[in-house]
């Protein structure tokens, strides 16, 4: 269970540009739970995750996993139990390094990474496997270096390195924003089916609301750092991407989108 | 005839073989991290500074090298440790060092030095003289400079293969990505420092050893020299992926003292020499950028 | 790609070729490898000076030797790189001018043992060139015969201010000297150490608040190159510089005890000229200074500063602007 409590978020504090995002900003993700956030330009959704990842700190409240709280650790030390896939293709993975290689290093995360041969012969045939199940053809590139390879094909290697070892949560930047539409489908259907197989609690924030509505078990709507609808389970699955475009739309024009 | 340009070739594989060892530092520094590491201007003279006392002092010339790397290895701590931990820019955290090493070297060295022939250097000294003894000094020296360069090229591709390795290299292209795989990159970056500049203080042992001498003005513009030494390498080399980058960096560094080998024979003035290079530079950069066109940018920036 | 790769290497090999050649088409006239740390008019009036010595000993250029002249524009690696090129050229004798390029040809000559002559060297001892198969002229300076002119020059003065380069072993061996001799002439010595050009002038500020009564010059190239500058703020204040050699007063030095660069070079070429005649070996021949110092003087300077030449002086001074 993921809690945030209280978050005070303010950005450049005490200079002419101060701006309040969160206020008393309070949030719980239940375990197992595939949350889609959606909401207008700077209504606070990547600021919200980058609160959760720790690559922005806060002013005030606290952030807590099963009841500990992590406020204070690095963000490096966070990401030992969670796997987060960005907006950009490039972000994901290690353009100058082969897929191999790139695979070798993720299957490595929470060991050590010592002087031990960086790629593992053995394990070659299970990433094989992995990238033969994406159905992209990717199988048969794994000694490409990955910088030479499409977008599309770098966000499904991202996100397969992102969940390859046990993590509690999967954290999603828009992460098939920077795509065509069919590769964002093919994404996001494999995105859907990682998340069901690993049993991962996701939080996915997406400008397509679509997506927001097909997928995932609760959807949050957020507007200048508040939750302006929050739908779980029944009350989701009732509904069509026509409501929520409607009060989106609602959102947007208050705020003179 | 023949032996002079034989060794005329010698001489100058020579030299860019001993300062291959700096452009491995500059490659790790420049290449993998995306770091303009300045610090190579004092570590290298600092290497120097240490050998040329230890050498006059009587210790034996083949451990000045281990003593070298660790002193290098302080250097580069210093600087990654200014860039990680007190957020310096990359630029000023080298300039910082490297301005304080050049009053660290003087401490060290006193003044410049000069090592005298009765001193063993690692060229004469008895291992080496069981083995090649029979071999002139210029051939062997260019013999004890290969394997030494060859050596140290190979652990270095050793390194980069195993796991830690891989992380340096993600590193410098990705640093996000490291992150994300729960590692500290600043620990990385400054690991990447501890080693470039462990191998640029040894490169200024072998060159204080070859030279025989040490002047505190040596390691001016030798970050200019190894980051040529680079880019013309691994640009010559980028569309042969057979060529690792090592031995890209080590062609390079040849072809930038063949340059000036060049310019010398053809008796150019010296104050012109500079000037020549950067001109030869150029020209090898614009070949192969032509070639290397094709190729196109992939554009995978990190953040 | 691999195609322009070998046309690069091979032009390259081919100007080593050709170079490599034309080096040899002469190989009954030995070449006499001349190796400059950079260019500067004391170190080229000591390569002038160089070829007339060896001239004055009856050899003749194109038939008696030949001279490769390399300069390395003040770069320690390029200076390396030229030593090493004159042993692969099997030269029959380096010499060098400046310690650098002194150390580096000794160092390069290893491979083969070939002679080498050095000049423009204060110390030879501390450069290590003082035994094996080297030897030369210092330009070691005439420290007390310095301060006596000072003394006669200036007789109420107290203070002589020096700047200096801390990394170069010559200035700090004649800071020491003056230090050790002043005393007996009535002085002391303040000396402000820089460790680059850069900083000269800034110490030259420091030597002036200090209010030393006249500056004397080392040989030390960093101070030397921005004398202009110094010469400018010391006139400004009325407070005389000595130089140490006739360049330095033809530059508004008021006067100099020191030796002319141009002789030194052509004692270095008699010695040069011994080793290729077969007469004398480098290892036979101990280096040597010269004996004879100069007076020069800069009158205009003089008479600037309101220092009038004692008249032991005016009989034996040289104007330097002569």
């Amino acid at each position: 269970m993921l809690e945030l409590r209280n978050i005070t978020k303010i950005y450049n504090p005490g200079e002419v540009t101060e701006s309040c995002l969160f206020r008393d900003f309070s949030l719980t993700v239940q375990q197992g739970e595939f949350v889609s956030i959606v909401g207008s330009n700077g209504s606070g959704k990547t600021s919200l995750l980058n609160i959760i990842c720790g690559s922005t700190g806060v002013q005030s409240g606290d952030i807590l996993i099963d009841g500990a709280s992590m406020l204070h650790q690095k963000e490096y030390i966070r990401y030992r139990r969670f796997g987060r896939v960005y907006q950009n293709p490039a972000l994901g993975t290690s353009p100058n390094l082969t897929m191999y290689e790139n695979l070798s290093l993720a299957d490595n995360k929470g060991g050590r990474y010592n002087l031990a041969h960086g790629t593992n012969r053995a394990r070659r045939e299970y990433y094989r496997e992995q990238l033969a199940a994406l159905g992209l053809g990717l199988e048969d590139k794994m000694d490409l270096r990955m910088g030479s390879l499409s977008g599309g094909q770098r966000q499904a290697v991202a996100l397969l390195m992102a969940t390859m070892t046990p993590i509690d949560f999967l954290i999603l930047d828009e992460h098939t924003a920077a795509l065509d539409p069919k590769t964002a489908d093919t994404i996001m259907a494999l995105t859907d089916r990682v998340v069901r197989e690993k049993q991962l609690t996701a939080i996915m924030v997406t400008h397509n609301l679509r997506y927001a509505v097909e997928y995932g078990s609760r959807l949050l709507m957020m507007d200048k750092g508040h939750i302006v609808l929050d739908a779980a389970r029944e009350q989701k699955a009732a509904m069509a991407v026509d409501d929520i475009l409607s009060l989106f739309t609602s959102i947007s024009i208050e705020c003179g989108n | 005839m023949l032996n002079t340009i034989l060794e005329t070739c010698a001489g100058t594989l020579t030299q860019g073989l001993i300062y291959a060892i700096l452009s491995y530092g500059i490659f790790i520094t420049y290449k993998i991290l995306d770091f303009p590491d300045l610090t190579v201007d004092g570590s290298f003279p600092l290497g120097a500074a240490v050998t040329a006392v230890l050498l006059t002092r009587g210790v034996n010339a083949w451990l000045t090298l281990p003593v070298s790397l660790l002193i290098g290895a302080a250097a580069g701590l210093c600087t990654g440790l200014i860039h990680v931990r007190a957020k310096v820019r990359d630029l000023l955290a080298g300039i910082i060092t490297m301005t304080a090493l050049y009053s660290i070297n003087l401490q060290i060295a006193g003044s410049n030095l000069t090592v005298e022939r009765a001193v063993d250097t690692i060229y004469t000294s008895a291992p080496v003289m069981a083995v090649l003894g029979g071999v002139p000094l210029l051939y062997r020296k260019l013999l004890v400079s290969l394997v030494l360069v060859v050596l140290i090229g190979l652990v270095l591709e050793w390194y980069f293969s195993t796991k830690n390795g891989l992380l340096l290299r993600a590193v410098g292209d990705n640093d996000t990505l490291v992150t994300t795989l729960a590692v500290d990159k600043g620990r990385m970056k400054i690991l990447g420092l501890v080693i470039a500049n462990a191998l640029v203080a040894l490169s200024g042992c072998i060159v204080c050893q070859e030279g025989r001498s040490f002047s505190a003005t040596m390691g001016t513009g030798q970050m200019v020299f190894g980051l040529a030494a680079v880019i013309i390498g691994t640009t010559l080399f980028r569309r042969v992926s057979f060529v690792r980058g090592t031995a890209a960096v080590v062609i390079g560094s040849i072809l930038y003292k063949l340059c000036i080998q060049i310019a010398i024979l053809l008796g150019l003035p010296g104050n012109m020499l500079k000037f020549i290079t950067a001109a030869l530079f150029l020209v090898i950069l614009i070949t192969g950028n032509l070639t290397g066109r094709k190729g196109g940018a992939d554009g995978a920036g990190a953040a | 790609m691999k195609t322009n790769l070998k046309k690069l290497f091979a032009a390259a090999l081919a100007v080593l070729f050709v170079f490599a050649l034309s080096a040899c088409g002469e190989e009954k006239v030995p070449v006499i490898g001349i190796s400059q740390y950079g260019e500067h008019e004391s170190l080229d009036n000591c390569r002038t000076g160089f070829l007339q010595g060896l001239q004055d000993a009856g050899l003749v250029e194109g038939t008696d030797y030949t001279i490769d002249y390399q300069n390395a524009g003040f770069d320690d690696n390029i200076a390396k790189q030229i030593a090493s090129s004159f042993s692969a050229n099997n030269v029959a004798l380096m010499c060098g001018i400046a310690t650098p390029s002194a150390v580096a040809c000794y160092a390069a000559a290893e491979d083969k043992d070939i002679p080498v002559i050095f000049t423009a060297i204060t110390d030879p001892v501390a450069a290590k060139l003082d035994s094996g198969n080297v030897t030369g002229t210092s330009d070691k300076l005439a420290v007390e015969g310095q301060l006596e002119l000072i003394r006669a020059l200036q007789p109420e003065a107290k203070t002589i201010g020096i700047l200096y380069t801390t990394s170069e072993p010559n200035s700090v061996s004649a800071v020491a000297e003056y230090q050790e001799k002043a005393a007996s002439f009535g002085f002391t010595i303040e000396a402000v150490g820089v460790s680059a050009q850069s900083e000269v002038t800034q110490a030259a500020d420091t030597l002036l608040a200090r209010g030393v009564d006249c500056f004397t010059n080392l040989t030390d190239n960093n101070v030397v190159g921005v004398l202009p500058a110094i010469l400018e703020k010391t006139n400004e204040k009325h407070v005389p510089i000595y130089g140490s050699e006739i360049e330095q007063v033809k530059k508004g030095c008021v006067a100099s005890v020191g030796i002319d660069y141009y002789e030194l070079g052509r004692q270095t070429g008699a010695m040069a000229a011994k080793v290729l005649k077969g007469e004398a070996t480098c290892a036979e021949m101990p280096y040597e200074t010269i004996s004879e110092y100069g007076v020069y003087v800069n009158y205009a300077a003089l008479e600037e500063m309101g220092i009038t030449l004692p008249e032991d002086y005016a009989a034996r001074a040289i104007d330097a602007l002569a």
